[in-house]
């Protein structure tokens, strides 16, 4: 179950509208790396995780990206308000104009429309765990990307917040990664699934 | 957001729920460390004290904190994705 908070995690306050950068910072919606995918991996992958500490990091941390959808979702938002028509086309935002308007639509930078390929729920803790460390360091790569294309410190400022929670998402899934090994047992030193192959006790 | 007082209480109050939020992952993977624990209750506290000073003064933050008896006041004050609203 969810509640919903009428504030942003962080704060979004862009000055000064540009479909340019619009296009490019839309892939931490919907691209391959991006706050939805993340989400949704996180909260699919909660329930065949062996233990309550690993549950609830992946139910904790896949509510904050729904937060950061919004955040993300809010800049796109404040960079296409009151565009020209003249703006529009100078910028190429055109080719997302002609199907979106300025509405928000999960895509990547390259127009490729948000897909679950680009995440995994295995059933398998140990699989889905190595993944989301590694999720967590492509999404901190892109942001560091947007931060090279990015002047404009009204953005850059809510874009730093974002990367530096994925450095602390990649300790958290560091530590569950560690309890999950620590509750394998001798019969269990190549790590089987430990949710199907040999179930936990609960606890 | 025009009324200075305002944004600034939301800044404080943004600041603690951040703090409760962090702590609270820091504690799943380590439920039993004393000094977690001890932050977290102080930050929650602080937290539970500036979200009511906030919904007093301009509103809930959730559609659960209403209070309202004419018109529903949680559809009478913008979302947080507007400018100068978070």
């Amino acid at each position: 179950m969810w509640q919903y908070e009428k504030t942003l995690q962080y704060p979004v306050d862009i000055k000064n509208p540009d479909p340019a950068l619009a296009k490019v910072i839309i892939s931490q919606l919907g691209g391959p790396d991006g706050e939805i995918g993340a989400a949704t991996r996180y909260l699919s992958q909660r329930y065949s995780a062996p233990c309550r500490e690993v549950q609830g990091i992946l139910t904790d941390i896949g509510t904050e990206e729904l937060a950061h959808v919004e955040m993300i979702s809010a800049i796109l938002y404040q960079l296409t308000r009151n565009l020209s028509m003249d703006e529009i086309k100078r910028s190429g935002f055109d080719t997302y104009f002609v199907d979106h308007t300025t509405g928000i639509y999960p895509q990547a930078a390259s127009g490729v429309p948000f897909s679950a390929d680009t995440l995994q729920s295995t059933g398998d803790p140990l699989a889905d765990l190595h993944e989301d460390l590694a999720a967590e360091q492509k999404a901190r790569l892109s942001y560091d990307n947007i931060l090279r294309l990015v002047d404009d410190p009204d953005v850059r400022d809510p874009i730093k917040f974002l990367r530096e929670r994925e450095i602390v998402h990649y300790q958290r899934f560091g530590e569950s990664l560690r309890k999950v090994q620590d509750m394998l047992d001798s019969k269990n030193f190549y790590a089987f699934n430990p949710s199907f192959d040999k179930p936990a006790k609960r606890r | 957001m025009a009324d200075n007082e305002k944004q600034k209480l939301l800044r404080r109050l943004q600041a603690v729920r951040f703090a409760v939020h962090d702590a609270a992952l820091y504690l799943d993977s380590h439920p039993a460390c004393r000094e977690g624990l001890k932050y977290f209750r102080e930050k929650r506290e602080l937290c539970e004290k500036l979200t009511k000073q906030y919904e007093d003064a301009y509103g809930p933050l959730t559609a659960s904190a209403s209070a309202a008896e004419e018109r529903f006041d949680w559809v009478c004050t913008p979302f947080p994705w507007e400018r100068g609203e978070s």
